[in-house]
């Protein structure tokens, strides 16, 4: 799901780099404000690593089977390590796979980082019920089917307005249309399996989604 | 998910004893100098560049066709939609189908930019071993947030993909068998992320304490670069020149 070398024009790349570099800088920022931020660093990149890892998971879906993006998710667990987490799997995905490219690296990272923040925003309104697990889990899915869905978006917006020198803007933009509405099903599955996983995190080890750690439990005899 | 990212790192080449830093400035140079090429006259040149630099490495062919076949599926879908989509000038026509001029030279564009860009990528992070380039990288200004967490992610990658396999295969000696995208399969899957990346988090933290125990932290001892050598500079120069040709080349035309 992300674009390879040598197909968007030069303007369009540097473009994505831009917009990368500032996004990773203004997150460095609001990391650096954590007490301690290197703190973070191991835990992000082993989590980037996981999510690198869980994004081999196949979903079956009758003929074929897909396989997530989990920006969603991987928004609403890394909060503002996200982008760089994205960077850094992209890089890897990059060279290790040759899947995306390096020039294109800018630009996949923002059409599947930015989404990212946005689903980590959504997730965020937990603060008004933090109680309640419905209103968890339908965040959880908000920010999962948005996540994936604002990333196909982007994706196809980007391919159709670059590449085929002539074809009318009508006709660009029911392509777009369409091919957004092909991958509604996936946003579906998508949002639900980050809202199961959101519960199940919920239930395991609510510190994964910015939870104060609960004081071990101590057997009192 | 076994790779061999840097397998072919040992060899000795004029690119595998390129210093690292020089290494990554020209050769980044020049794959955004080929990805400025549109001009169907330069493709060749670029062609020609690009397997100049994969000869002189002397990486093996086997180990560059293999990184270059998952993403030619990708460019091969393109053969197929352009010529027949995009363009006026009909070339051939069979039915209802026509091969179109312009699409095909899109297509002739975006594949040699593709093939030479993907080259140079593979001679850049084939000939040195990773955790030398991800070095350079930090010496040569990236941040060290992303270099840590570069060297953290790798260093992790093929472990949790082994986890990741045991718990599959468990949950297929249990008779878990996803066959449709029902809430049973789904939230078995879920569940099986979820244990990923709860066991992933654990394990950073027993990670992050034995690192903090050994000095993480406290600012690191300057890795020592290797000297510059003249040879070193020129070979640097030389891709220079030739990625500023290409870009002027394009301006020019």
């Amino acid at each position: 799901m992300h674009l390879p070398d040598g197909i968007l024009p030069v303007s369009v790349l540097a473009a994505g780099y831009a917009a990368t570099g500032a996004v990773t800088w203004y997150s460095m920022r609001r990391i650096g404000r954590e007490e301690d931020p290197r703190e973070g660093i191991p835990k992000a990149s082993l989590l980037t690593a996981a999510f690198f890892v869980a994004s081999l998971i196949h979903i079956p879906v009758p003929p074929t089977s897909v396989h997530l993006i989990l920006n969603g998710l991987l928004g609403v667990v890394l909060g503002w390590y996200a982008f760089p987490a994205v960077l850094v799997g992209l890089f890897f995905q990059a060279v290790m796979f040759q899947h995306g490219g390096l020039t294109t690296l800018g630009v996949n990272a923002a059409v599947i980082g930015g989404p990212a923040l946005l689903a980590y925003g959504i997730f965020r309104l937990r603060r008004l019920r933090p109680a309640s697990r419905t209103l968890t889990g339908v965040l959880g899915f908000l920010g999962g089917a948005a996540g994936v869905g604002i990333t196909v978006l982007l994706l196809f917006a980007l391919l159709i307005t670059t590449i085929p020198a002539e074809l009318d803007a009508a006709a660009e933009r029911t392509a777009i249309y369409a091919l957004v509405l092909a991958h509604v099903p996936l946003m579906l599955i998508e949002g639900v399996f980050t809202a199961m996983v959101v519960l199940f995190l919920l239930r395991v080890r609510p510190e994964l989604l910015g939870e104060k750690r609960r004081p071990p439990e101590v057997a009192v005899r | 998910m076994k790779t061999s990212l840097d397998g072919y790192s040992h060899l000795d080449s004029p690119l595998h004893r390129w210093e690292p830093r020089l290494k990554l400035i020209g050769l980044l140079a020049l794959i955004s100098a080929f990805a400025f090429v549109r001009e169907l006259y330069l493709l060749p040149a670029m062609l020609a560049a690009a397997l100049a630099l994969l000869l002189l490495s002397r990486l093996p062919v086997r180990f560059v066709l293999r990184r270059l076949r998952y993403p030619g599926i990708f460019i091969l879908a393109l053969a197929v939609i352009l010529p027949l989509f995009s363009g006026e000038t009909v070339l051939l026509s069979a039915g209802p189908l026509a091969l179109h001029q312009e699409g095909l030279l899109e297509f002739l564009v975006i594949a040699a930019r593709f093939a030479a860009i993907l080259a140079v990528g593979i001679v850049l992070f084939g000939t040195a071993p990773l955790l030398t380039n991800i070095r350079a990288l930090r010496s040569l200004g990236l941040p060290s947030l992303l270099t840590d967490m570069m060297l953290f992610t790798y260093r992790y990658l093929h472990e949790l993909a082994t986890d990741l396999r045991a718990m599959q295969t468990a949950m297929r000696l249990r008779g878990f068998r996803a066959v449709k995208p029902d809430a049973r399969s789904l939230g078995g899957l879920a569940s099986l992320s979820g244990s990923l990346l709860v066991r992933s988090y654990e394990r950073s933290e027993h990670v992050y304490r034995a690192m903090t125990l050994r000095g993480y932290g406290r600012e690191p001892r300057a890795p020592e670069d290797r000297q510059i050598t003249p040879r070193d500079t020129a070979a640097l120069l030389c891709t220079l020149t030739a990625a500023a040709a290409f870009v002027a080349a394009e301006v020019a035309l």
